[in-house]
């Protein structure tokens, strides 16, 4: 009977090489490796077609899904590897960590601060023993080290004996292991007694090289089975579920699950699949990458590129070039230096966006839990009928409704599609919803636990996930209202910073202006759902102040259809100011507009519509808009943008501007001056103009030109002010009292 | 005409020291060079005078394994040096690129300094660059008396860096013409000179390699062709990173500057122009030093050289028409004509930045309002 203990590293293509060598020479007759025992009963389902890793191993508590651990795989797993070797030969393969049901229970106060964002890992000694390792090696960085020494080598014998013997060393001058490291060593000797005493002829283990010395069952410092038995004796248990998600490549990249997170997962799996000739392969896959978008990369420079990197390596002393080396030789060779084209490689080839699937008859995942949990408590139904839903923020429960349907939407499950709030009636506080569950929304979820293993920790991560990788600012404030309807206080940080570094550097001030209406929209919320407005306002302020400057250049030299979305944008703002109601951007705004009007080189449109939001906030008197409307409509100026003119000034509202004696007597004389051919050329923006107004109004407004042709000395109009109207002020007086009384003020 | 021959005649050792202005990197720095030599262990490649090793510690300077202090070249990011090297190792030409003030011609001096003891074989590129500086020209009174023949023959500092075995060195190479920077594709990818009038053909011997560089602001100049950007291996030289190298640097040439213009003027606080140098790494990098704000960055370079000259126009404006301290209101015209390269861009860059950054920094006002004053 023999016990072989094979140390490796998590996710170490030459551990996976060293170990699928070292099993199939032991021909064992039984497998430990360490992973959570809670997990044995669904490991075997890794065996199914449909498993496609990247997956983890998924351990949380089912009362509370938000405290729990993963344990990724990726193909080039030692674990994964030992794994498939187990159940492909049916032989008896078993996690032997302690398991979680204990190491939750030992260490409440540990796990619960983490969130799903950065899950909860299983303890990872300290100081990192490669880092010593390495340090002693004279390597500043241990990942290089441990790259070169174990997973780079090609050749694999003795592999695991060279790791044991350094492990040894190391941990003979290390404190001996402590609480949860202790108790997890115990439980795995325990295991392998119970294997030894199950009469197994050859029994492999596979776990973490850190543990491999503690596993030497016949040394005489390993603590005994009574030893061992007394430790683990009445440890709390808690109860926990287990199951398998689909995982990505990207987050195999960050610190979770067995502790240590690899940078470069595609490098690895490049390492693990090239067969052979791995520094070649890998420059021809960047090669491709670059064709594939169109920059050059010649068969000759690839040659170059290899060279290169192996000179570097032989510069620094290293047997075979490692992922810096060929990052470096990349950029030199086949990116001409630049840095931005190497972002690509970064993502496409080191990190390899790959996202794996779990076969259909993996236990249900704690999302899908925890939605059904809430779904109970707020009375929601999930069917595929469709039904409207009135939800009155006011009302606790119906906030809360609000919040989950919201947080669905920005995991793109539309269980609830919101309807326009200004089709409900009853004002801000009221929410309507309409509800139609889809079966698709099931594969859905199982997705979407990939970001947490709640709805809130999940939107938070995927919202967060959003704002780092979303690039333009209405997108982005868009985003920001959402998650402030769903509000995740966390991810709102995010991306608020997000806005306020996009702000700065966009060069559209359009996308500025068209941000702002969320923002401010967002801002009116505040006050019914409760979130913080003092959040936005600097965010909103900062992005106004940048309208402002960047106003005037940006609506220099626009043609008509520039024009007519520089107006819409111009409305967008004005819109947000209207909702913020506050003094003192609302005069600077005017004051730009003002600028805007007088400024010759700018679109008639453009200046039309500034004319008449002006006019409608009583900055500019019928004086100056005559004075206005003579020079746009002067002969001096083309037809076509005297003609924009008009179309901006008469948007909106007919009333406003019937009032306005000066502006029709500089129309008139216009139109009457116009030559024949321009008068044809400007009769169709003219048309446009006015089709807007009903028939009444352009009847009034026809009237009106009448009665100005014979100038002056027509009475005015009914229900026109004019400015010449004499008062016969003791006549209106008599009328003054009633008035009083009607509105209740006292004289 | 040519000059003779650089680095092989007696002329060199003739001259004084004191009488030059500025000594070869070769000449200036020959003893660490020797000491180099002497403790060189490590493979060469062939016609290497050092070895990548020692060539490598030669720029970055550090102390010997016997005590002997070599001093840094290059300040800056090792693993630039290490891929430099490395190209040069692998015969590929090597570019470097980057902005003004990078120390791109430093560093190329340096290189052939130590690999091939001779960094005299330089092309300056220029607008006027015509293919005989870069292949070879005729003596005409020669060519005239004795019809073609070697003898006639003007050798070009790359026929002669191919005849050695040596590293030819071509500064700013974008400024030469695109049609004579076309010579040097078959050169470096042939590795041959023909001399079809004399039906000879100049056959590089091993060691022979190309430094050029290129400044990638003045894009456009003369683009190079992808033809010959293939046959380069580029690397970029940063700018200086992080704020205080970037202080010491203003510091010091303020000073020496100053002093050779024999400016009225006390020498700046630190203080201002850590103010200057934080104006120009944040608009350059688009980002506030603290990280927190995002920066629109405007269409100049603001290289180092340029804030050195901010300063420098700042202290003559103290001197000269203020009270000889150096204050916001000196500094202000010169700071907008640095940042302001474009009336209508740059200017939103810099009223943004003076209303998003200045306005609200503690002590700063007197530089927002100067800097409002001047726009």
């Amino acid at each position: 009977m023999s016990v072989h203990i094979c140390g490796i590293r998590h996710h170490g293509p030459g551990s996976a090489r060293a170990l699928s060598a070292a099993l199939a020479a032991l021909q064992p007759d039984c497998l430990l490796i360490e992973g959570p025992p809670d997990a044995q009963a669904i490991a075997p389902l890794m065996m199914e077609a449909t498993m496609q890793p990247p997956v983890a191993l998924l351990i949380y508590l089912p009362d509370a899904p938000h405290r729990a651990v993963y344990y990724p795989f990726t193909d080039f797993s030692p674990e994964w590897q030992a794994l498939r070797y187990g159940f492909s030969r049916e032989i008896p393969t078993r996690f032997f960590d302690l398991p979680q049901s204990i190491q939750f229970a030992c260490a409440p106060a540990e796990t619960a601060q983490q969130t799903a964002a950065m899950p909860a890992t299983p303890v990872h000694p300290s100081p990192d023993p490669f880092a010593l390792l390495a340090e002693a090696a004279g390597f500043p960085d241990h990942e290089a080290w441990w790259e070169l020494q174990i997973e780079q080598r090609q050749d694999t014998t003795e592999v695991f004996t060279a790791v044991h013997e350094a492990m040894q060393a190391l941990r003979a001058g290390a404190p001996p292991p402590q609480g949860n490291e202790a108790l997890r060593e115990a439980s795995m000797r325990q295991h392998i007694r119970a294997a030894m005493s199950e009469n197994f002829q050859t029994i492999a283990v596979v776990c973490g090289a850190w543990h491999t010395p503690a596993l030497q069952l016949e040394d005489a410092a390993t603590p005994s089975a009574k030893a061992d038995a007394a430790l683990l004796k009445g440890l709390p248990r808690v109860t926990v579920t287990a199951t398998w998600i689909p995982w990505t490549n990207s987050r195999l990249a960050l610190r979770s699950g067995y502790g240590a997170g690899i940078t470069s997962p595609g490098w690895y799996a490049h390492l693990w699949q090239a067969p052979d000739r791995v520094t070649i392969r890998w420059m021809a896959r960047v090669a491709q990458v670059l064709r594939a978008e169109g920059l050059d990369a010649s068969a000759a420079n690839v040659i170059e590129a290899v060279r290169l990197a192996e000179a570097l390596a032989a510069l620094r002393g290293l047997p075979m070039p490692g992922l810096t080396e060929m990052h470096e030789a990349t950029q030199t060779v086949l990116c001409r230096g630049e840095e931005t084209p190497m972002r690509l490689i970064r993502t496409r080839i080191e990190i390899g966006e790959a996202l794996g699937a779990v076969p259909p008859a993996t236990p249900a995942v704690p999302l899908l839990r925890d939605l059904t949990a809430q779904q109970r408590r707020l009375r929601l139904e999930m069917t595929a009928e469709i039904k409207t839903l009135d939800l009155d923020q006011r009302k606790v429960i119906d906030l809360t409704r609000s919040y989950l349907l919201h947080r669905l939407r920005i995991l793109q499950i539309e269980w609830g599609k919101p309807y326009q709030a200004a089709k409900s009636a009853q004002g801000t506080f009221h929410e309507i919803w309409q509800l139609q569950w889809q079966v698709e929304f099931a594969v859905a979820i199982i997705e979407a636990n990939v970001w947490g293993n709640t709805v809130e920790a999940a939107a938070t991560a995927y919202a967060r996930h959003l704002a780092s990788t979303t690039r333009t600012l209405p997108q982005l404030t868009a985003l920001l209202h959402q998650v402030m309807l769903a509000a995740l206080p966390t991810a709102l940080d995010d991306v608020l910073a997000q806005v306020q570094d996009q702000a700065a550097v966009a060069a559209d001030v359009r996308h500025l202006m068209l941000a702002l209406p969320p923002l401010t929209e967002a801002a009116r919320y505040t006050d019914v759902r409760q979130t913080k407005s003092a959040l936005l306002l600097p965010v909103i302020s900062a992005l106004f102040e940048r309208v402002l400057i960047g106003l005037l250049p940006a609506c220099q030299s626009l043609d008509d259809d520039a024009a007519a979305t520089m107006t819409e944008s111009i409305a967008a703002v004005q819109t947000s100011l209207l909702r913020l109601e506050d003094p003192q951007f609302t005069a600077a705004w005017q004051g730009i507009l003002a600028r805007v009007i007088d400024d010759e080189g700018i679109h008639g449109l453009v200046r039309g519509v500034c004319c008449r939001l002006l006019l409608e906030a009583g900055i500019l008197t019928s004086v100056e808009l005559e004075r206005h409307a003579r020079h746009a409509l002067s002969s001096a100026t083309p037809a076509t943008q005297a003609a924009a003119w008009i179309e901006g000034v008469l948007r909106g509202n007919g009333e406003v501007v019937l009032a306005q004696d000066g502006l029709w007597q500089a129309l008139d004389t216009w139109v009457c001056d116009l030559s024949a051919d321009h008068f044809v050329g400007a009769l169709p923006l003219l048309r446009r103009a006015f089709a807007q107004f009903d028939a009444s109004v352009r009847q009034r407004m026809g009237t009106k030109v009448k009665h100005l042709s014979t100038a002056g000395t027509a009475p005015p109009l009914p229900g026109t002010a004019s400015d010449h109207v004499p008062i016969d002020v003791a006549r209106a007086d008599l009328t003054l009292p009633i008035l009083a009384r009607l509105l209740g003020v006292s004289q | 005409m040519p000059k003779p021959a650089p680095g092989g005649g007696a002329s060199a050792e003739d001259q004084t020291l004191d009488a030059i202005l500025r000594q070869h990197a070769e000449v200036q720095y020959a003893e660490e060079l020797d000491v180099l030599l002497k403790n060189d262990t490590h493979p060469r490649p062939p016609n290497w005078v050092l070895s990548p090793w020692a060539v490598k510690r030669y720029l970055l300077g550090g102390k010997l394994a016997n005590g002997f202090e070599i001093a840094p070249k290059y300040i800056g990011n090792e693993r630039l040096i290490e891929i430099a090297v490395a190209t040069l190792a692998t015969d590929r030409a090597l570019l470097l690129y980057g902005l003004p003030g990078t120390a791109k011609s430093w560093t190329s001096e340096h290189l052939a300094a130590a690999i091939t003891g001779d960094s005299t074989l330089l092309i300056q590129g220029t607008a006027g660059t015509d293919e005989s500086a870069i292949r070879y020209g005729w003596n005409y009174a020669r060519l005239l008396v004795d019809g073609p023949s070697p003898a006639a023959l003007v050798v070009s500092p790359m026929m002669r860096a191919m005849q050695d075995g040596k590293l030819a060195r071509i500064e700013e190479l974008t400024r030469i013409p695109a049609e004579v920077q076309d010579t040097l594709i078959t050169i470096l990818s042939e590795k041959t000179l023909p001399v079809p009038e004399l039906g000879l053909e100049t056959q590089a011997r091993k060691g022979f390699n190309v430094i050029a560089t290129a400044n990638n602001r003045d894009k456009g100049v003369n683009e190079l062709s992808s033809a010959l950007m293939r046959r380069f291996n580029t690397v970029i030289l940063p700018l200086p990173a992080t704020i205080d190298e970037e202080i010491d640097i203003v510091d010091r040439r303020v000073a020496s500057l100053g002093q050779a213009l024999a400016l009225p003027a006390e020498k700046p606080a630190l203080e201002e122009i850590r103010r200057v140098v934080t104006i120009f790494r944040e608009l350059r990098d688009g980002m506030t030093v603290d990280g927190k704000t995002k920066l629109k960055s405007p269409t100049g370079t603001l290289s180092t050289a340029e804030a050195i000259s901010v300063m420098n126009s700042g202290l003559a404006m103290a001197g000269y028409y203020g009270d000889g301290v150096l204050r916001a209101s000196d500094l202000a015209a010169g700071l907008t004509g640095a940042i302001v390269k474009d009336p209508v861009q740059d200017r939103v860059v810099w009223l943004e930045y003076l209303q998003t950054v200045v306005k609200d920094r503690e002590g700063w006002k007197d530089l927002y309002r100067a800097c409002h004053e001047v726009l």
